[in-house]
């Protein structure tokens, strides 16, 4: 896979730096400007997979870049940064036209987990998901460990997929129902559990963990 | 320390007193006088039935006064009468013989003693044919000290009734008048931490205005301040958040680096404990200043399904749980209320925080929201050491920790607090089921 392309637009030179170590650790391409004039002209130029835009720059702001960049019609994912916490800044950034929104200072993991699920928004599903010895290939709807297929109804299938995809995230129940099932099907809370459960018992030596989130859902984790 | 109501009394009700007094000395005067003209009247008519009974005979001056006149005269059923004529010479013509008393040179009735009694004695000189005659009458007091005690006796009653109503009422006026002041006291008493709204000028009288509206500038004054203060405050916080974020990634890059190098990794932990506990306190910092109930906008109200505003935070906890293996659990029924979704999202994460903060490893914490009633309630319960009863009250107050060990920034339930009294909400703590651990419950009254 192609490494992502990010555009880091941020002034304090600490956190830039910080911020450009972490996600090239994390396979990006991290290109780092100070300003807002230069991250519209970046912007102009060349495509990048995802902006990570600090609201409080010098010259023009966070949400001057956005709104120019939609202004020319972009579909760039765009994730505001800010030190301020009003919901006026929130909600404006939102109305602007940025996709996601986060306040400093934040979890490292947070941040690129976010980054992560907005390329994945924009780009086309990628052929195989895998975590642990587990791997799902998408285009045969098959999921192997080291290999071996694993034999999995329809629904089981779609229920590995969604948490594989969002591996190390707290997903409730209802949200695994809604993705699971786009064409309003109704499906108790306890179908979920019963296709985990049934889940757990086919990927138990996949080096991956199913864990519960008492009364809540599920989060796909790494052993 | 001056008194309104003491002055006010003293200036009444003293010379109040005072006029009460001398209008009742004067009422005595005005009945006593006439009686004691009427009294004396009766003795100048006595003289005078006597003076018309002398006669000159045989040369001498004599009278003529048959028993039954005499007795007549005498009649009383209370005073005594004495009398007695005297010609030339002492000569007694009639009366008491032993009557004592000299004539004095007085025009009208005076009073004397006679036989240890007080009496009102008149003398006339009376002229029978060529011989002076004095005629003297004297009649004991006792009727008269009567009267005078019944006038007296009336007079105190009355105005005794009279003193006290006039105290009753001015005390009644005063009060009643100083009223204003003590609504004023209470409201402003009754008020909460930290509200500085202007006193309303419609709801106190003229002679208050000044006052009032001298004081609501101060409030303005003090207003102004506290929300310089909250400026500055949340300024600062907002400075510091980014060279923070630059710190901790720094760090964790670091870290990440030094994975192998145990002395490394032990030291960079600690660094990065440190720079979360100021992350942690710079936050909590600008979350006291949102909290401040007077920052509180009623306009920001929405209806909010309290189980969304639960949801985004379960990542982030369970991540906080799991780091102390604690069990994290959630029973979230949707259920409406009207609040600020972004002051209920530092309430939940500061009630949450704090049951997972003070719940030892391998504890357990269950986060529920339900309707209760016609409102909502958001109980939090753990299995941590508990608060005992005297003590439940304190955690609310800022900075308040019950113990060192702990990491906590001590405004935590005091930002909860905050938040839920902005939304008419009560925080309680109760004992956790099976007495191990505590719930704290956050009731929000009727949407």
């Amino acid at each position: 896979m192609a490494r992502m392309h990010v555009l880091l637009v941020e002034d304090d030179a600490v956190l830039a730096d910080g911020l450009s170590r972490i996600l090239q650790s994390h396979a990006m391409m991290v290109e780092v400007v100070g300003n807002g004039t230069q991250a519209d002209q970046v912007l102009q130029r060349s495509e990048v997979a995802v902006v990570v835009l600090d609201i409080g720059l010098p010259g023009i702001d966070g949400f001057e870049v956005v709104r120019r960049l939609r202004a020319r019609a972009s579909g760039v994912p765009v994730l505001l940064l800010t030190a301020r916490d009003a919901i006026e800044d929130r909600v404006r950034g939102l109305e602007l036209g940025a996709d996601d929104y986060l306040v400093k200072p934040f979890a490292t993991a947070e941040l690129v987990a976010r980054i992560k699920a907005l390329v994945r928004r924009n780009a086309p599903k990628p052929d195989a998901l895998s975590l642990g010895r587990l791997t799902l290939d998408t285009c045969t709807r098959r999921a192997h460990i080291e290999g071996r297929t694993i034999e999995l109804s329809v629904r089981e299938w779609a229920v590995l997929e969604y948490l594989l995809q969002h591996g190390g995230r707290v997903l409730s129940k209802q949200q695994i129902i809604d993705a699971i099932l786009p064409w309003g099907d109704e499906l108790t809370l306890n179908a979920v559990e019963v296709y985990v459960s049934r889940l757990r018992l086919k990927i138990a030596d996949a080096g991956v963990t199913i864990r519960t989130i008492r009364g809540f859902g599920y989060m796909l984790e790494q052993q | 320390m001056t008194s309104i109501r003491l002055r006010l009394l003293k200036w009444l009700i003293g010379p109040i007193l005072l006029i009460n007094l001398a209008g009742a000395s004067l009422t005595y005067m005005l009945a006593w006088i006439p009686a004691q003209l009427a009294f004396d009247q009766g003795l100048a008519d006595a003289v005078g039935a006597l003076a018309s009974r002398l006669h000159v005979g045989s040369g001498a001056a004599s009278i003529d006064l048959p028993a039954e006149a005499e007795a007549m005269l005498r009649a009383n059923d209370i005073d005594a009468l004495y009398f007695v004529v005297r010609g030339s010479g002492a000569r007694v013509l009639a009366g008491d013989r032993d009557f004592p008393v000299q004539a004095r040179n007085e025009p009208g009735a005076y009073e004397s003693t006679m036989l240890g009694e007080p009496v009102r004695v008149l003398f006339r000189t009376s002229r029978a044919g060529d011989e002076k005659v004095q005629i003297g009458v004297a009649k004991t007091m006792r009727k008269r000290l009567q009267v005078r005690s019944a006038i007296v006796r009336a007079l105190v009653l009355l105005e005794t009734v009279f003193t006290l109503a006039l105290v009753g009422l001015i005390w009644f006026s005063v009060t009643t008048g100083l009223l204003p002041l003590a609504h004023m006291r209470s409201n402003l008493k009754n008020r909460e931490m930290g509200d500085l709204a202007p006193i309303d000028t419609e709801s106190v009288p003229v002679e208050l205005t000044p006052v009032v509206a001298a004081f609501n500038e101060l409030l303005d004054k003090v207003q102004a301040g506290a929300t310089a203060q909250r400026d500055f405050l949340a300024d600062v916080a907002h400075q510091l958040r980014t060279p923070l974020a630059g710190f901790k990634l720094q760090l964790e890059w670091l870290g990440a680096r030094h994975a192998g190098d145990p002395e490394s990794v032990h030291s960079l932990s600690l660094m990065l404990l440190s720079n979360e506990r100021m992350i942690r306190q710079i936050n909590q910092l600008l979350a006291l200043a949102r909290a401040e109930p007077s920052h509180f906008e009623k306009t920001r109200l929405e209806m909010l399904d309290l189980a969304r505003l639960v949801e985004p935070v379960v990542q982030y906890f369970v991540e906080e749980a799991g780091k102390k293996h604690i069990d994290i659990g959630f029973d979230l029924q949707p259920v409406m209320l009207a609040g600020d979704s972004f002051l209920l999202r530092d309430l939940i994460d500061n009630v949450i925080d704090n049951a997972v903060r003070y719940t030892p490893e391998h504890g357990t914490v269950t986060v529920r929201c339900r309707p209760d009633g016609a409102g909502a309630v958001l109980e939090i319960e753990d299995s941590g050491p508990g608060i005992a009863p005297h003590q439940r009250e304190l955690v609310f107050q800022r900075f308040a920790r019950l113990d060192d060990k702990s990491s906590g920034t001590g405004l935590g339930l005091a930002i909860v607090r905050d938040i839920a009294l902005a939304h008419g909400a009560t925080v309680s703590i109760a004992d956790g089921p099976g007495r191990a651990g505590m719930t704290l419950a956050v009731r929000f009254g009727r949407v």
